[in-house]
């Protein structure tokens, strides 16, 4: 299948420089002073791009206020911190394609008028680190970043930065910290990155694969860019899928495909036919659904509407056979491991979640027990600085309706409902 | 019936002295001899800004904003004196959810 990010639709291998030429690549730089920053960033609101790294924001009202605030200089930060459990689509797109990545930033940077750009990425990705370094060496020496981009008046210096391998570490403001030099830990929001972000100055902080889709939304026009995905979901989304199929891996597809076209056609089914027992599309912050939702359509609305959310498209699958109860507790320990520890509320929660759930699981508490999990989270809901503290609800509380019965066995029984 | 003395140690109690505040209760309630109390670290009782909080249970006593000299007090009320109501101005509400909680078993 033709996709928009990868030529047929899959990883190839690492893409040089003359190759992503040869398809198109970097053609706007030339021209770039026909092109004015409002015009691009008009372009990219227009396509509707939003951000690939979960959270969905429109990525051109993003720019917007970034390029608007009367403050300089401003700076764009590459956000290649990903360290969700599941996910390694930035990481192929700068092993894979560090060009289309690099033109993403010199474009976003044009655009929100930043003279210095960060690549932000994970410092375990070895592989993704030595291809963008390649890349962005070939890059300069062809004149497409540093004093004066192809002899216009248009100069840009990009760095690189190693990201701590914690979850934590690829929220926004703490990658602006480490890029200051400090822990990652996140900041209190408002001010938002746009106003208040790099040393203090508006910062443009987006995801590796929302910046992937810049120069092909700049080369070919938003109308092109809308041939793919739907109305409110415009162009495609990498998924990942993981074990649980015979061919795991990542597939760039349109929004509004059905779940089912990736699990079958792409991941070749649920290895040993396997029944599925629920779904969970988001990554581990989002909610389980039930195998009935098969057929969904994944596009921001339809899984919203489902009771879910796509995030950055980490599809993990729950085998019949395995119990709900592990499954909350294994996300549990994992955001209570994840905590950055400087804002109590999310510690308490996260370390309050997994003991009630490690209590469910050893089948004490009772009854009661279940009761408290919806007071605990509403009672610390939005207090923490960053979205960590939020994370665990959506799973907790949908394992806790959909599979009650699991809880209910261990309550009574201090076992699993399927061993 | 053993009394479980809970002092919080989440980032900010600990900011505001509750470690030591641990310390000192342990101390002293191995210097008095009261063998039915034990106390114990607790992760967070969820009223930060009311902290240092302790929390003394199945009693079901809160104390907030303790500081070194209402450790003695505290100590008084263990061994069966009067509960340290200067001490408790927690909303209850909050107190509830938190001895639900702790009635679940969650220390």
């Amino acid at each position: 299948m033709e996709g928009i990010l990868f030529p047929r639709g899959v990883v190839e291998s690492r893409e040089h420089l003359n190759n992503y030429r040869r398809r198109g690549g970097y053609q706007a730089l030339p021209n770039i002073k026909n092109l004015s920053p409002q015009k691009i960033i008009a372009e990219v609101e227009a396509a509707g791009l939003r951000g690939r790294g979960g959270a969905g924001f429109p990525t051109g009202k993003k720019w917007l206020l970034t390029a608007q605030n009367e403050e300089r200089p401003h700076y764009v930060v590459l956000n290649g911190g990903e360290d969700e459990p599941g996910s390694k689509k930035d990481r192929l797109l700068m092993e894979n394609l560090p060009h289309l990545v690099i033109e993403g930033v010199i474009l976003t940077s044009y655009a929100v008028g930043a003279t210095n750009a960060y690549l932000y990425i994970n410092q375990q990705y070895g592989a993704a680190i030595q291809s963008m370094t390649d890349a962005l060496s070939e890059a300069k020496d062809a004149g497409y970043c540093g004093e004066h981009i192809l002899g216009t008046d248009f100069s840009l210096e990009i760095f690189l930065t190693s990201a701590p391998p914690n979850y934590v570490a690829g929220e926004d403001t703490a990658a602006l910290e480490v890029i200051e030099g400090k822990q990652p830990l996140p900041r209190q929001k408002p001010p938002f990155p746009a106003t208040a972000g790099l040393f203090g100055k508006p910062t443009a902080v987006n995801n590796v694969e929302t910046l992937a889709n810049v120069p092909p939304i700049v080369a070919n026009g938003h109308q092109w860019y809308r041939s793919f995905g739907t109305a409110e979901s415009p162009g495609t989304m990498i998924f990942s899928l993981d074990e649980e199929v015979n061919r795991p891996g990542i597939y760039e597809l349109p929004f509004g495909t059905p779940l089912r076209f990736l699990i079958e056609q792409c991941g070749g089914e649920v290895k040993n036919n396997k029944a599925i027992k629920a779904i969970q599309p988001g990554g581990p912050s989002s909610a389980f659904l039930l195998p009935d939702k098969i057929d969904l359509s994944l596009d921001h609305d339809s899984v919203r509407a489902a009771g879910s959310s796509i995030g950055c498209g980490v599809i993990h699958l729950v085998m019949e056979g395995t119990c709900m109860v592990e499954e909350a507790l294994r996300i549990a320990e994992f955001f209570a491991a994840e905590c950055c520890g400087q804002c109590p509320a999310c510690r308490m929660e996260t370390n309050v979640l997994a003991t009630m759930l490690k209590k469910a699981q050893q089948g004490q508490g009772g009854q009661p027990l279940l009761e408290q999990f919806g007071k605990v989270i509403s009672f610390n809901k939005g207090k923490g600085f960053c979205n960590l503290i939020n994370m665990p609800a959506p799973p907790i509380e949908s394992a806790l309706s959909l599979f009650r019965s699991d809880f209910e066995c261990h309550l009574a029984n201090g076992r699993c409902p399927t061993h | 019936m053993k009394q479980i003395c809970l002092v919080c140690q989440n980032v900010d109690c600990k900011s505001r002295g509750s470690e030591a505040l641990m310390k000192e209760l342990e101390k002293k309630v191995t210097d008095k001899g009261l063998a039915d109390v034990e106390v114990r670290p607790y992760m967070c009782f969820g009223a930060c800004q009311e902290g240092p909080n302790i929390v003394l249970y199945p009693e079901k006593s809160w104390y907030a904003g303790v500081k070194m000299e209402d450790v003695n007090d505290i100590l008084d009320h263990l061994a069966g004196g009067p509960d340290v109501k200067r001490l408790d101005r927690i909303d209850p509400s909050l107190k509830e959810l938190i001895y639900q909680l702790l009635d679940t078993g969650v220390f």
